[in-house]
């Protein structure tokens, strides 16, 4: 049975160059894009309903951080709680942000990579505390960086995952903090066990670029995807591969697991949204924004009361879109 | 390593018993009797074998009262290691060399010369930065080759056109336009597809543009190559011209550029629309907006050369799309370390408002390059695409 989704917002150029990346906490969207500011949006995880008010915006921008990432910024991460996000500039800058009780954020400080010739930083993600801070580097290592010891431009490096020197263009660490994942240029997915700091599975890669790799809620699977335009799910326990989503018709940009685990979204160079059954293993609604390539799509946050989940897509078109499921379904 | 201005100071003796007869045997000839004297030199086992370089005078150098032209013997094995340096190369491949070649042991002046040869027995030309680019670690530096150049040149009593060395024009257009000499000869360049070296602007007279529509600067010569070669070749011999600066266009391309593409009484004041076309990749990025608004090694050269109103026609990042999974996919590439540095660095220097910055960001997003090879390998082709891209004309 397919779904119906329906877009409820769209917020125009809402950056004034392409959108490259999105993060969700509790309460707020992050935006990065081509533009040196950060932007962020109050979500609550609230779904517009007939009986919103039709003037009310309810994903006011709040904050804009203004010319943090000079050359533009193309990766931005936060906890799950909610309370640390961590930004990557084109000219490979790295920046930690924490937000105050009063929902205002600033910045931590900045880690510099202090090697020569070590590759640039690229993709980022968060502990669920955010006290632990995974990098990717474009000669393929994985930094990972205590953010609790930000100063100066240093910040603890607590361990370092070497892999085979391809590009690192996707990182995730596990809900539980267990595990780190990334995906590189040429198709290889690694996940590294945390505790021991050791690679714990090499998988069956993709051949090509993974630009994406995401850690189920429960920890249980991990779904990779990228130019292959196959979405894989390894089982992160055996490190088999479960299963193998098909029908994006171009390079798939990103991904992310719904607040269950129970639907998949994906999004596409070629402008397309997909939101998988895991169960089912299949496509159950296809949504074409336009023919621009979507960087980023993220769930927002769901609020145990609400009761359709809403869902958010940005990219080439400096638009950010907002959908939710339509009602009855 | 880096010489004084005596080093200059040299000259060719086989050259100079043959300065009497300037007129009479070719430069290639010349060139031969100079390997000539040396084999034979080696062959004789003497203890050194040695050229002499006569070198140009210097304007204001009042060199103790000498009426003579200064000169400078060139021996080998040499009383300095550097010495050596300039004479040695050639030797080394002679197989009846007994002396230990110190390392610094490479020889400028016989390695020019040997490409002097054959550059006037293929009859092609070769500017002075080519020259340097064959063995860049040999020459060091641009300015020795262009010292040693104009020396031989001098040496052997001719022009450095005659020994096919250019100041620079490696620059190529073809297309419909004929160009006046200064001396009142007409250069056609509708006639041949391989294109014509681009002329020193300040030999020039003017330039008939009657028929042309537009101005399609191409980055490097095999895709000039591959338009003038195609069925896109009947557009421009009517209505076009192609030009390309092989890489990073060196001043005279530029300055033809220019002269062809703004209004002016030499040009019958002519303003066709200037189309730029190269790979999508960080150089090929830099090297149209060399044409479109200079370079920063020649900063205090870029009025009068820059083409602000150059459109750049492709590759766009939209081209790493095209035909994916078919032959196409070839002409797509990883981005190297290099790129990426490069891209970054290029991206600071490009204004926030620019479409290139846009355009760069996306390329570092996709950490992928495509080259123009991949035209080729789509439907239709190179005619194709610059058909639908230059339809409105």
């Amino acid at each position: 049975m397919s779904k119906q989704y329906l877009q409820t917002l769209t917020v125009p150029d809402a950056h004034p160059t392409d959108i490259f990346s999105l993060a969700i906490t509790p309460s707020h969207l992050l935006t990065a894009s081509g533009s040196s500011s950060i932007k962020i949006y109050r979500a609550k995880g609230q779904a517009i309903h007939a009986d919103t008010a039709e003037d009310e915006n309810p994903y006011p921008l709040v904050q804009t951080l203004e010319k943090v990432h000079k050359l533009g910024c193309h990766h931005v991460c936060t906890s799950l709680d909610g309370r640390v996000a961590a930004s990557v500039g084109f000219g490979g800058e790295l920046k930690v942000w924490e937000c105050a009780e009063d929902g205002e954020w600033k910045e931590k400080g900045e880690i510099i990579v202090a090697e020569k010739n070590a590759g640039e930083h690229w993709a980022a993600a968060l502990n669920e505390n955010g006290q632990y801070l995974a990098c990717t580097t474009s000669d393929g290592r994985i930094n990972v960086y205590d953010t609790s010891t930000i100063s100066d431009g240093k910040s603890q490096k607590i361990t370092e995952y070497q892999t085979k020197g391809f590009f690192g263009m996707s990182v995730d660490v596990s809900p539980d903090g267990e595990m780190t994942a990334s995906g590189h240029q040429n198709g290889s997915i690694y996940i590294f066990n945390n505790s021991t700091r050791r690679l714990a599975h090499s998988l069956a890669g993709l051949i090509k670029p993974v630009r994406a790799v995401k850690f189920s809620p429960a920890n249980r699977y991990l779904a990779a995807t990228g130019d292959s335009r196959i979405i894989a799910l390894y089982d992160t326990k055996s490190g088999e591969q479960v299963a193998n989503l098909t029908g994006h018709s171009s390079w798939i940009m990103s991904l992310d697991w719904n607040w269950n685990g129970e639907y998949l979204l994906s999004g596409s160079q070629d402008g397309k949204v997909k939101i998988w059954s895991v169960e089912r293993r299949e496509c159950v609604a296809t949504q074409t924004e336009s023919e621009k390539c979507l960087w980023s799509v993220k769930w927002l946050y769901h609020s145990p009361t609400a009761r359709n989940e809403v869902f958010v897509t940005a990219g080439a078109g400096k638009t950010l879109a907002f959908y939710r499921e339509a009602s009855g379904t | 390593m880096d010489f004084d201005d005596d080093d200059f100071e040299d000259l060719f003796n086989e050259a100079e018993l043959l300065q009497g007869s300037s007129q009479g045997p070719s430069v290639t000839a010349k060139i031969e009797a100079c390997f000539e004297q040396i084999v034979d030199d080696l062959l004789n086992e003497k203890d050194e074998v040695s050229i002499t370089l006569k070198t140009r005078k210097r304007t204001g150098s009042a060199r103790d009262g000498q009426s003579t032209t200064p000169e400078r013997r060139i021996c080998f094995p040499g009383k300095t290691a550097e010495e050596a340096w300039r004479f040695c190369k050639f030797s080394q491949e002679l197989s009846d060399v007994k002396h230990e070649i110190d390392n610094l042991s490479v020889a400028v002046v016989l390695r020019i010369l040997e490409l002097m040869h054959e550059a006037t027995r293929t009859n092609t030309v070769l500017s002075k930065r080519d020259i340097f680019y064959r063995d860049p670690a040999l020459f060091g530096k641009q300015a020795h080759v262009d010292r040693y150049v104009d020396d031989i040149a001098f040496t052997f009593g001719v022009t450095r056109s005659s020994l096919n060395v250019t100041a620079a024009a490696k620059g190529l257009l073809a297309g419909a336009i004929s160009i006046c000499r200064k001396d009142g000869s007409i250069l056609d360049a509708r006639t041949d597809r391989e294109g014509i070296l681009i002329p020193n602007v300040k030999d020039l007279l003017s330039v008939d543009m009657s028929s042309v529509q537009f101005i399609l600067v191409i980055e490097k010569e095999a895709t000039f190559r591959s338009i003038a070669g195609s069925d896109f070749w009947n557009v421009i011999q009517s209505q076009g011209v192609i030009l390309t600066g092989k890489g990073y266009p060196d001043l005279a391309s530029r300055e033809m550029l220019r002269l062809l593409s703004s209004a002016s009484p030499q040009n019958g004041f002519a303003a066709p629309p200037v189309y730029g076309l190269a790979d999508f990749d960080p150089d090929g990025m830099a090297i149209l907006s060399t044409y479109k608004s200079g370079s920063k090694a020649l900063a205090h050269e870029n009025e009068g050369h820059c083409i602000p109103q150059l459109h750049r026609l492709g590759l766009h990042s939209t081209h790493l799309f095209v035909g994916d999974d078919s032959q196409a996919a070839q002409g797509i590439l990883t981005l190297t370390t290099r790129d990426r540095k490069k891209a970054t660095k290029l991206l600071a220097d490009t204004p926030s408002n620019c479409v290139l910055r846009n355009e760069l960001q996306t390329m570092l997003m996709f950490n992928m390059k495509a080259e123009l090879q991949l035209l080729d390998s789509t439907p239709g082709g190179m005619y194709a695409f610059l058909s639908a891209e230059l339809k409105h004309l």
